[in-house]
């Protein structure tokens, strides 16, 4: 994951776009949050530049 | 095998410029293995340069494709229709790749997409170790199968030198002594009566210092060649 975001960062992206989180399907709670961090941190990028310079 | 590193791709975007339609080319033998420019990594590299280059306002047609080695000219006739199409080569090769390129291609601009670092090997998962300075006189058969040329920092053909500590070399503690690796070696095989004979200073006209080096033999010559 690391090198994805390293990756991504040499692109010109925000390597914070990427992230992994490790959970079982039994750990709904968890999914969750996760799901809720990741759209946070998502909102507050803003939409993925490459789709905006495709408009 | 040859090891290699790849280059920044702010590097890589520079040795690019201007050019519109680009081809990454990888090579499947030693760059594979060193996970460095194999076609995994070229389309890596053709993918990254594609989003970069979009985001700085200028899309730029990145493609890539692999060959079984480039530093054949033979191989690289499999993509000779691609490179005809591209304004510019990212040669994922080794230096000896590029240079294949550049001889076989001689109309194309063909720029280096890796720092090709040594002779070496995988000593542990994501680690290579040089192993080999190509000097052309091996001495291998005198040093236990342990290069001083190599792996001593100094290339010392007669034992460690003062720098040597708990099997170590100055230079960095990470570093093994080789000559610490070869008495111990020796010591093994119970054969250290091998060092008692001195070793004359090496002629170094075979290795780097006799200037470009090259092989001829006249026994797969072909007729029409030695005309």
């Amino acid at each position: 994951m690391k090198h994805v975001q390293t990756l991504l960062k040499q692109i010109g992206l925000k390597p914070e776009r990427v992230q992994m989180f490790n959970l079982s399907s039994a750990m709904a709670n968890r999914f969750v949050e996760a799901a809720t961090a990741m759209t946070n941190v998502i909102q507050e990028l803003g939409p993925n530049p490459l789709k905006i310079s495709d408009e | 095998m040859i090891v290699a590193e790849q280059k920044p791709l702010a590097e890589i975007k520079a040795l690019i410029g201007d050019a519109q339609k680009v081809l990454v080319a990888g090579c499947g033998t030693c760059v594979t293995v060193c996970f460095a420019g194999g076609a995994r990594e070229a389309a890596i590299v053709a993918a990254s340069l594609r989003m970069a280059s979009k985001l700085d306002g200028n899309a730029k047609a990145v493609t890539d494709a692999t060959v079984q080695r480039q530093c054949e000219w033979e191989y690289l006739d499999e993509i000779a229709e691609q490179v005809r199409d591209a304004d510019l080569v990212v040669s994922l090769g080794c230096g000896v790749g590029v240079q294949a390129m550049t001889e076989h291609f001689p109309q194309k601009w063909i720029v280096p997409g890796l720092n090709t670092k040594f002779l070496g090997l995988p000593t542990e998962q994501g680690v290579w170790a040089e192993r080999c300075a190509a000097c052309g006189d091996c001495i291998l058969g005198l040093t236990g199968g342990i290069c001083p040329i190599a792996r001593c920092s100094k290339n010392l053909l007669n034992g460690p030198c003062g720098g040597s500590e708990d099997g170590h070399c100055e230079i960095n503690a990470d570093v093994p002594c080789a000559w610490q690796l070869i008495y111990d070696r020796l010591s093994s095989m119970g054969k250290l009566d091998r060092l008692l004979e001195i070793q004359p200073p090496k002629n170094w006209r075979t290795a780097r210092d006799g200037g470009p080096r090259k092989i001829v033999r006249p026994d797969l010559r072909l007729a029409s060649e030695e005309e």
